[in-house]
């Protein structure tokens, strides 16, 4: 026993210190933690030749040109492209992210086709096969015109192959989103007349009056106007920005001047209504207004004298005044407009009134002013050729000018009133105010046909997905609008391949319409879309295939449109928000989110900030004053005549009391965890309001309330 | 002991916190050059990794004065006290897995040497450091955009802003194929989040190079600060200030602004103290 | 089952209580295995540390167990190299408490650090301006020094005893244990005070950085002053417990009373030290830097001037005093109070200065971090408490921990030596 022990304590002893003088113990420490360096589960990202590739980022009217590093073709890195005119090399936090949206794999993978509730893959032949048959349906039944499309955009190749589609199967019915551009459009056709459009000098201008332009929030062409923005400090240039809440342009502005929301418009009249009074407008430029110059002046001293305006805006008298002087005797002054969302709900009658601000002091077509001209046409499509059915069917009345007259038509018929819809490009079920009246308009149409890359709201309602290219995977032309003074027509290109069995839409769009046969097909007689974006810019495609990028206007506009005041000398009313709750509920805008478009990819949703979204909890500001009781972060219940939801409160001194701000671009409702059912969608909220006189959706806000939860 | 000579380069930065509009394009920026991952809730910054962060400072004040800026925090790549090279974080890591580059003023950070005692973040008064609390993990196939340049980092280790070393690395390498051995041209050096900036607020380079856009913003005094001598390399810009500039870290990120609040919240005050202070930029300021 | 095993003489509990006593202890015990595997296994995320938060309540435990093990290096000092004989009644287990403490702060800090098996790199990389170096170095070669001493102690268990090697060895061993402690107090010199120069150093951080004497800020010299003077307050209260659980008497009275003593005049001129220290910290470093002291204690929920009156004054002004003078030091009651307060004092320093640290904010426009630990925290700084009882329970149960355990408890009652 003891010798037992004894011999076993040492050979214990023995074996011990032998380990511990031989390298083993050394080693496996050593190699232990070579081990942790090189976890097989942390990628280790395979290196190669480093080449740099231009193109154009398409993810919001911005269009800046972009630059991309890739590795043995591979891109890993999106920057923005030195020397491109719209940007010079800065980009957004969007398109900085382009290539998470590239490789999500939350995107449309393969041609999708619903199946009940479900979607199952199909092949692109079947795909195409499926659509040409329902549209040849609809044609053999002599109602062309059920067939209707939403866009994004009315600009660009694409657009105009849909467009085309549309006209040469036989409807009228075809809707873009809102956007900026239809609305400086429909601004420069009100005062100006027909097929122009207006934009803003900004980086010259000297004195800025923006009436809730998000001029850092992303308003426009973002990164010009960023760039802009910047310069002014250079410049010295003013800033004053009129909103009911301090955006980061409000505080990034020399003067940040609190409104009442939705009075922007009867402000900029009480401006104007000053600058008459003490004689400060420009008198060459006023010799050019028609339609009642002297009725309006009558209906502005009457109605909007300083302290009736600042009795309706909430600005005081006297700031008025001074702003009037200021703007009227500013060297280059420009008043902007894009209240709200800059284009989603806006009142025609704010837009008119800002620009006429323009009018007033003579600054159109000047250095720093307002430009008006003629809208930019680069596209030569070949004249079409339609056949009786079509000739009939695109001659019936288009159902209403904007969407959400679509909209209304189809949730008020019990018939069918359009039999198949295109999406393209937009996401209506998600972005349009009261979206679920939106989605269930959609939702009643029969026969639906998505281009999306993501499964989207709306793609979701389609009956067919036809999924597009990324902008990093494909080719088109891309026209910057947005109310930039320079228009340039980029040209964005496939960078990498297609990731997953997609296509160009303008491809998709040819296949659809050569399987129609017939006169559409002979319409669409290009063999790719490629072939046809070259020969539908035949001036520009040296520039766009060389630079990337051709410029198409730049510098003053020449000449001096007329300006017809007779929309506002008619005195239209000013819109109300709907309901009557003590509160209003403004959707606020943040850069690092998308409000249309895709949604904002996971590297953006990173950055946003723990006072606007916590967990899957939006969080709303409100003023201290507005907020008694309610504690900072807490939860609180939002109604609108809408509807309620959970929220968390931010207390924010920067909002005025009585207003509720939430921000849009939270709340999709999609299968991706990293952007997806965080926060809500305050489009939800928020009821339309049709303006009379314009017929546009110009709710800038709604009624609200809020209780404890 | 090892001292910045003249001839080393001493990359800096400043930032324009007028122009800043909080947009956030920086940050994405830096998160795709550095292969920064992400996860399905960030929304607790407390353990989100953002080696570029926004902050947004308010001054404090009721509506309608309410104001409000944003001030974008790098890594600020501290020289320590007297400029010596002993940062906050370089002097307190036992395992030398972050490092001071006398040669470039850039603080290092060497993740395969760290073994996460998370020291140095405990020590920076910036929260410039994060610490992978999780693997990193990128859904099916975005690994393929990860940049070879930058190696992912593993759980248990800490990370932050290198300046984009790597891309002073291939700037080095440019000039030594050109021939150019002692001189890194200001524009082929210029990192993720400058060249990103849509408002041009950031500007990027050698502070020891008068020619360089930093150099002539900054106009470092070379002498410590009479009122503090661990500072040093004060600004004799009256619009420009440092991060904490009394604690002696000696950062080399500088902030510009027009607005005195904004200058005021980079560092702590006594009550009155500022209005003595606001004045004094520079050393040689007062020498003179 | 075991008595071949219990110190002769000694009267122990039957098997079958102390197997359940273990057992229940035990459970514990297992609880903190298991999260500290998760954390090994799943990474730092099992716990609620943050960025803002790097260092969270298992580092304090540590700090804490650290400090209050002070009383072996202590207590070792005074009896091998100052050659207080009473001592002898003690450190035997002085040792074996600083052996736990030691031990289970070892476990912490590879619990702690997000990469276990790189640990070593704090050797092969050292960075010598590192305090933390200074702390891993010192306090590895101390566990060893502690290993040592403690060894003799379980060579003198009966059954080891027999094998005439192991008799000899402990006794040549307790015959040169002036130099291991004369080593030790050396060491722990160095490692008690780095832990206080990791937060002096960080010249960050207003609320921990202090001046000092060459390299060391004043935190250093004061953490390894009050491990030194409230270690001894956690082996008298440690000891005292032990008395509690198994009924019995120990310690001699003499011996108590002359620790307690001296703990006291440590606290004592500790506390004041401590007191010139915050004042200087609140007049002149902090303000220098841009901060007032209510910078510290305002504005938050939790942090308050309170914490500060606690540390020093009820939990060091008042034990201190309670010590020194000899009515109230000799009083079991009013010494258990002084005891157990100077004990919460130091642990209470040591949350200050690594929780509080974290929690004030420095940037003017940063804001407050408080911190709640999570489960697997709990769960693992909890382990040592478990081990600790387990180990001392055991080195109770068979090794022959206090000398005078005998002589107080022979069946005929002995006269007391008072
Ligand atoms: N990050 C990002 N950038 C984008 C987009 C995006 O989705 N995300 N989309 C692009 C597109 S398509 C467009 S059209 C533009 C739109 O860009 P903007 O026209 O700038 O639209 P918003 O940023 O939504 O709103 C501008 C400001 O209006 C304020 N506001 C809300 N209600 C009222 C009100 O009643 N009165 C006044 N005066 N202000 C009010 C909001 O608080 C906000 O500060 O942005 C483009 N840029
Ligand atoms: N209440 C309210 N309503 C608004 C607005 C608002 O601010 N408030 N904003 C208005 C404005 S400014 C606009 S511009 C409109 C925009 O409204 P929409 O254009 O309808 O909204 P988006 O979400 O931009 O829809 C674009 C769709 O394109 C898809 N997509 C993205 N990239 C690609 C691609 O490469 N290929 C294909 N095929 N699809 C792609 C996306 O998945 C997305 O579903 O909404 C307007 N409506
Ligand atoms: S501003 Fe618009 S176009 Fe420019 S990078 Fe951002 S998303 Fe792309
Ligand atoms: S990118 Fe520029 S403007 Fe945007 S947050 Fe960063 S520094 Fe500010
Ligand atoms: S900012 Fe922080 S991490 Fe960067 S060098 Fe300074 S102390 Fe280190
Ligand atoms: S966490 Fe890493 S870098 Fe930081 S101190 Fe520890 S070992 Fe050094
Ligand atoms: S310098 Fe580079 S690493 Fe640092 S914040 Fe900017 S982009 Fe990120
Ligand atoms: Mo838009």
């Amino acid at each position: 026993m003891k010798v037992d022990r004894r011999s076993f304590l040492g050979l214990g002893l023995g074996a011990a210190a032998g380990i511990a003088v031989s390298p083993v113990g050394m080693k496996l420490t050593d190699d232990s933690s070579i081990w942790t360096q090189n976890w097989p589960w942390t990628p280790v990202p395979v290196d190669g030749e480093v080449t740099y590739d231009n193109s154009v980022c398409s993810l919001c009217p911005g269009s800046c040109g972009i630059s991309v590093r890739k590795i043995d073709n591979r891109p890993v890195k999106i920057e923005g492209r030195e020397g491109y005119p719209v940007n010079d090399g800065g980009a957004c936090l969007h398109g900085i992210a382009g290539l998470q949206y590239l490789y999500d794999p939350s995107r449309v993978k393969t041609p999708l086709k619903k199946n009940g509730d479900k979607f199952e893959e199909i092949s692109w032949d079947d795909a195409i096969a499926i659509v040409a048959d329902k549209l040849a349906e609809i044609r053999k039944s002599g109602v062309p015109e059920k067939l209707a499309c939403i866009a994004d955009k009315e600009q660009g190749s694409v657009s105009g192959l849909l467009q085309r589609l549309l006209k040469t199967f036989g409807s009228p019915n075809f809707y873009t989103m809102p956007s900026l551009e239809s609305y400086l459009e429909l601004t420069a056709a009100t005062l100006h007349g027909e097929g122009k459009t207006i934009s803003f000098d900004i980086e010259n201008a000297s004195f800025i009056l923006s009436f809730g332009a998000g001029i850092i929030e992303g308003w426009g062409s973002p990164v010009n106007c960023f760039k802009a923005n910047a310069s002014r400090k250079e410049r010295h240039a003013k800033l004053y920005q009129i909103e009911p809440r301090l955006s980061n342009t409000a505080a990034n502005a020399d003067k940040w001047i609190p409104v009442k929301p939705g009075t922007e418009g009867d402000l900029a009249l009480g401006i104007c209504a000053v600058i008459l009074k003490k004689n400060l407008f420009n008198s060459t430029a006023t010799a050019n207004f028609k339609g009642g110059l002297n009725k309006f002046g009558a209906l502005l001293q009457k109605d909007y004298e300083p302290l009736k305006t600042a009795e309706i805006t909430g600005v005081k008298a006297s700031d008025i005044e001074k702003i009037a002087i200021m703007f009227a005797k500013s060297k280059m002054p420009v008043a902007i407009f894009g209240k709200g969302r800059g284009d989603g709900a806006q009142s025609l009658k704010e837009l008119v009134a800002v620009h006429t601000l323009n009018c007033l002091v003579g600054n159109i077509n000047k250095k720093g002013g307002a430009f008006v001209q003629p809208k930019p046409e680069y596209l030569k499509f070949p004249n079409e050729s339609m056949d009786n059915i079509a000739k009939k069917g695109f001659a019936t009345t288009k159902l209403g000018p904007y969407m959400n007259q679509l909209v209304n038509k189809v949730n008020a018929s019990s018939q069918p009133v359009i039999e198949a819809l295109f999406v393209h490009n937009a996401n209506p079920c998600y972005s349009l105010h009261d979206s679920k009246s939106v989605k269930q308009a959609i939702g009643r149409i029969p026969f639906v046909v998505s281009f999306s890359s993501f499964l989207d709201e709306t793609a979701k309602e389609a009956d067919i997905i036809l999924p597009s290219h990324t902008f990093i995977e494909r080719l088109e032309d891309v026209p910057s609008c947005a109310g930039i003074a320079r228009t340039v027509v980029g040209l964005t290109k496939p960078l990498v391949e297609p990731v997953f069995d997609t296509k160009n839409p303008g491809d998709s769009i040819l296949l659809i319409a050569k399987a129609l046969e017939g006169s559409v097909a002979q319409n669409f007689e290009w063999e790719t879309y490629e072939e046809c974006l070259e020969s539908v810019v035949p001036d520009i495609w040296d520039s766009l295939s060389e630079e990337g990028f051709a410029v198409i206007s730049e510098g003053l506009p020449s000449g001096s449109p007329g300006v017809n005041v007779s929309f506002l000398a008619k005195n239209p009313s000013t819109i109300q928000a709907q309901g009557d709750f003590d509160l209003t509920l403004i959707p606020i805008d943040n850069m690092r989110l998308i409000n249309a478009g895709v949604p904002a990819s996971p590297f953006a949703i990173k950055t946003v900030s723990d006072k606007v979204l916590k967990g899957l909890d939006s969080i709303v500001e409100i003023n201290p004053l507005t907020a008694k009781g309610f504690k900072d972060g807490g939860y609180a219940m939002l109604t609108t005549p809408k509807g309620s939801v959970k929220v968390r409160v931010s207390i924010n001194e920067g909002i005025m009391p009585g207003v509720i701000g939430m921000v849009e671009g939270l709340g999709h409702t999609f299968d991706n965890k990293y952007v997806s059912n965080k926060g809500i969608n305050v489009n939800e909220l928020i009821g339309p309001i049709i303006e009379s006189g314009s017929g546009l959706d110009a709710a800038f806000g709604i009624k609200a309330k809020i209780a404890k939860a | 002991m090892k001292q910045e000579n003249n001839k080393a380069y001493k990359f800096g930065m400043v930032i324009d916190l007028d122009k800043c509009t909080g947009c956030g394009s920086c940050m994405v920026s830096c998160m795709s050059e550095n292969n920064v991952p992400f996860k399905e809730d960030e929304s607790n910054k407390k353990d989100s990794i953002t080696w570029m962060r926004v902050y947004k400072l308010t001054n404090d004040k009721s509506f309608p004065d309410t104001q409000v800026a944003y001030m974008p925090r790098p890594c600020q790549h501290c020289s320590g006290k007297g400029g010596h090279g002993h940062s906050p974080c370089v002097s307190v890591c036992p395992a030398t897995a972050t490092d001071y580059g006398y040669d470039t003023g850039i603080v290092s950070q060497i993740y395969t040497r760290c073994f996460g005692c998370r020291y140095c973040m405990g020590a920076c008064p910036y929260h410039a450091r994060y610490f992978n609390w999780w693997d990193p993990k990128w859904p099916e196939g975005m690994e393929n955009y990860l940049s070879p340049n930058v190696s992912p980092r593993m759980r248990g280790v800490v990370e932050k802003c290198s300046f984009c070393y790597h891309r002073f690395q291939a700037a080095r390498d440019q000039a030594y194929a050109e021939g150019n051995k002692d001189e890194i041209a200001e524009e082929n050096y210029q990192t993720a989040c400058t060249t990103a900036c849509p408002a041009g607020a950031i500007v990027f380079g050698d502070l020891n190079n008068p020619e360089h856009m930093v150099h002539k913003i900054v106009k470092p005094d070379p002498h410590p600060d009479p009122r503090n001598k661990h500072v040093i390399g004060k600004s004799r810009n009256p619009k420009v200030f440092r991060l904490l500039e009394r604690l002696g870290t000696n950062t080399k990120v500088y902030y510009l602004s027009e607005r005195e609040w904004v200058r005021k919240s980079g560092d702590n005050y006594l009550d009155g103290e500022w209005d003595k202070i606001k004045n004094h930029h520079g050393a040689s300021v007062s020498h003179d | 089952m075991d008595s071949a095993l219990i110190p002769e003489g000694a009267k122990r509990c039957a098997f079958p209580k102390f197997a359940i006593g273990i057992a229940v202890v035990g459970a514990v015990l297992l609880w903190g295995v298991f999260a500290m595997f998760l954390c090994w296994f799943k990474g730092l995320n099992q716990t609620n540390m943050n960025d803002y938060y790097g260092f969270a309540l298992w580092i304090w435990a540590d700090l804490a167990v650290i400090a209050v093990g002070g009383g072996a290096f202590f207590t070792g000092l005074l009896r091998y190299i100052f050659k207080i004989d009473e001592l002898k009644n003690i450190i035997n287990f002085a040792v074996i408490i600083g052996f736990i403490c030691y031990s289970s702060a070892l476990l912490i800090l590879a619990i702690d650090i997000g990469q276990p098996l790189r640990g070593w790199f704090i050797f092969w990389h050292a960075n010598v301006h590192s305090m933390l170096t200074e702390v891993a170095f010192c306090l590895s070669a101390y566990f060893a020094v502690l290993t040592i001493e403690f060894i003799p102690n379980i060579l003198e268990n009966r059954q080891a005893n027999k094998v005439p090697f192991f008799h000899h060895l402990a006794h040549n061993m307790h015959g040169v244990m002036a130099v291991f402690a004369a080593t030790g107090a050396f060491l722990s010199f160095f490692h008690q005070g780095s832990l206080g120069g990791v937060a002096g150093v960080m010249f960050g951080r207003p609320f921990a950085v202090r001046e000092g004497l060459l390299i060391w800020p004043w935190t250093f010299f004061l953490f390894t002053w009050s491990a030194a003077a409230f270690g001894p307050c956690f082996t008298l209260l440690v000891t005292r417990i032990t008395e509690a659980i198994t009924g019995k008497k120990l310690v001699k009275d003499n011996v108590v009373h002359l620790l307690a003593k001296i703990s006291g005049w440590m606290i004592i001129t500790y506390i004041i030290a401590k007191i010139i220290d915050t004042i200087y910290w609140a007049i002149v470093t902090a303000p220098s830097l841009g901060f007032t002291l209510s910078h510290f204690y305002t504005n938050n929920s939790f942090y308050g001037y309170w914490i500060l009156i606690v540390e020093i004054i009820v939990c060091g002004v008042l034990p201190g005093a309670l010590l020194i003078m000899k009515s109230t030091r000799e009083n079991s009651n009013l010494r258990l109070i002084a005891i157990i307060l100077g004990v919460i004092g130091v642990c209470l320093n040591r949350w200050v200065m690594v929780l509080q640290i974290m929690a004030v904010p420095v940037m003017s426009f940063d804001t407050w971090a408080l911190y709640i630990p999570s489960w697997q925290e709990i769960a693992t700084s909890i382990l040592p408490v478990a081990y600790g009882i387990i180990l001392i329970s055991i080195a109770y149960r068979y090794l022959p921990v206090f000398p005078q355990e005998k002589e107080l408890n022979s069946v005929e009652p002995v006269t007391e030596a008072e």
